[in-house]
């Protein structure tokens, strides 16, 4: 039984039906008496539903501030886990994702005799996608960083060292791909490689922030609660 | 007596010690930590009925989790905590049995979780041959043989070893290495380690999903139907069997790809390498463009890129890394 509010990442693994058969009947138990962690895993429901819709969205830049007004506004600021710092994340990635399918979809597309203006605005369309995509890419990865460096002590040295260096490695394959995009803008393997960085590090940051929670949980609860 | 005769007297007895010091460093660390905490262990064990198919977890902080199988229907613990005496008591091993599973943790009190005490537990476990387990430690090594229910594997620090566990649906690692013997099951399984090495022999599943940042990915008679895996700097290797309308879809930032293949299914090629090579053993496949990538307008890089159809095509191989090489082997 949980006793407390479980944490971002054991609400974001029961949306996601990560959780084992206990652990979510404990969740479920929590949630049938919180209001507030019912808010928050349908606000979760609400970017899953929309992310299982991904092709189809259509994201406009000029939204973002809004969503993210509106995101402060709803959520509680007195809760220690930033509540508001994981839906602006996952709204970021929302947006970013969107953009990496439609990067994908588009460069899918068969190349054909199409004249070469055509051929030329396609390119430059991809590229402003791309720099879009990766602006919401970075505005989420901030966002788990602050969250990282907010509890970094949580971890142990040994554990902060590993994840720090291969943090690293990751920002030496975006500065790659980058400084390849400054040479050849179109080249496909070099775009496909900037947006997989950019994968493997929030995927990493993610990582980093559900091993500071579950340190700062415990194991043995995190065992029950996750 | 005066300060330079107690000097006098004094000097060769600290000469003495300090060689002493300089001489037996570690005997002196000993006597230091024996003066400062001593060393207990206890062992507590017990029986649980769970069924034959029943569940089991762990959860751990510091020793390792050893897992494999006994008749019957019961479940086997054996804990043995040792550490100093002072944080010993607030160290505590929890079994909370339920009909049908057990769940067992190392629970902390009142001390800090990292490092600031020295006490750890080391599990030995049996269970019913058909249960299923959930292993979670973070800085011990997780093993696992024999079991045939499903199984989860989690270490942040330590290493994660299975062998003869057919149904292994997750493992994971950050620092650890990560070893799969006998994985053989129609099912998902997906894996993630960050700068260990995940090495699996015998690999077949339906589908696998591989996550590294620098760990290199060694697959060795592999036979899964899709393949899913994406590092930044370790490198991937698959040597094995193709699945008829398999899909394989690996990419690496620098990481070097290569798939060593034993048997005749055809497959279609798509690689790419921004800054590396494409190269094949297969004669007569290959559509190189070397230099262009696939990109539009101009793209003009060292790289490679290879469309090719081998056989009947059936199975599709997706393989691209930026600066890494990639290479298909007939083995």
């Amino acid at each position: 039984m949980i006793t407390s509010h479980p944490d971002g990442v054991t609400l974001n693994d029961y949306v996601d039906d990560g959780l084992t058969a206990a652990a979510r009947a404990d969740v479920r138990d929590h949630l049938a008496s919180c209001a507030e962690c019912q808010t928050v895993v349908d606000g979760l429901r609400g970017v899953q539903s929309a992310a299982s819709r991904l092709p189809l969205l259509q994201p406009r830049r000029e939204a973002w501030p809004r969503i993210e007004r509106s995101l402060r506004a709803s959520v509680p600021a007195r809760r220690p886990v930033p509540w508001a710092a994981w839906l602006a994340v996952a709204a970021s990635l929302l947006v970013a994702v969107a953009l990496g399918f439609q990067i994908a979809s588009r460069r899918a597309q068969p190349a054909s005799s199409t004249a070469d203006a055509d051929t030329d605005a396609t390119a430059q369309s991809i590229e402003a996608e791309l720099r879009q995509a990766e602006e919401h890419y970075q505005k989420a990865i901030s966002g788990l960083e602050q969250i990282k460096n907010d509890g970094k002590g949580s971890l142990d040295p040994q554990t902060a060292a590993t994840l720090e260096k291969n943090l690293s490695v990751v920002d030496q394959a975006i500065s790659e791909s980058r400084a390849a995009l400054k040479v050849q803008p179109t080249s496909e393997p070099a775009q496909a490689s900037l947006l997989e960085s950019f994968k493997a590090k929030i995927s990493l940051l993610q990582d980093t922030v559900a091993l500071i929670n579950e340190m700062r949980q415990g194991p043995a609860l995190t065992q029950k609660g996750s | 007596m005066t300060l330079a005769r107690t000097a006098a007297l004094a000097a060769p007895v600290l000469l003495l010690l300090a060689s002493e010091v300089q001489a037996q460093p570690v005997q002196l660390a000993r006597l230091y930590q024996g003066r400062r905490e001593a060393e207990q262990s206890e062992r507590i064990s017990r029986k649980v009925r769970v069924g034959r198919d029943g569940r089991v977890s762990v959860s751990n902080v510091s020793g390792d989790i050893t897992v494999s199988t006994i008749g019957g229907d019961e479940v086997s613990i054996d804990a043995v905590k040792h550490g100093t005496r002072s944080a010993f008591d607030r160290v505590t091993v929890v079994i909370d049995d339920r009909p049908g599973r057990v769940d067992i943790s190392t629970e902390y009190s009142r001390i800090g979780r990292w490092g600031n005490t020295n006490v750890s537990v080391d599990y030995t476990i049996g269970v019913p041959e058909g249960a299923s387990v959930d292993l979670k430690s973070v800085s011990g090594t997780v093993r696992v043989s024999a079991v045939k229910g499903s199984v989860r594997l989690q270490s942040i620090s330590g290493n994660v070893v299975t062998a003869g566990a057919p149904r292994v649906e997750f493992a994971k690692t950050v620092s650890g290495n990560l070893e799969l013997n006998g994985v053989s099951f129609d099912g998902d399984l997906s894996v993630a380690v960050i700068s260990g090495t995940l090495r699996a022999n015998g690999l077949k599943a339906r589908s696998l999903d591989i996550n590294s940042v620098s760990g290199d990915v060694l697959l060795r008679n592999a036979a899964c139907e899709r393949v899913s895996a994406r590092t930044i700097s370790g490198s991937f290797e698959y040597a094995g069997t193709l699945a008829r309308n398999g899909r394989y879809d690996v990419a690496s930032h620098s990481g070097d790809v290569r798939f060593a293949l034993g048997d005749g299914t055809g497959f279609e090629l798509s690689a790419g390498s921004f800054s590396g090579s494409v190269r094949s053993d297969y004669a007569g496949t290959l559509d190189i463009g070397r230099g262009r990538g696939r990109g539009r307008g101009p793209n003009r890089g060292p790289g490679q890129t290879v469309q090719a159809t081998i056989g009947d095509g059936s199975a599709r191989l997706e393989l691209h890394t930026f600066s890494g090489n990639i290479v298909i082997d007939k083995r």
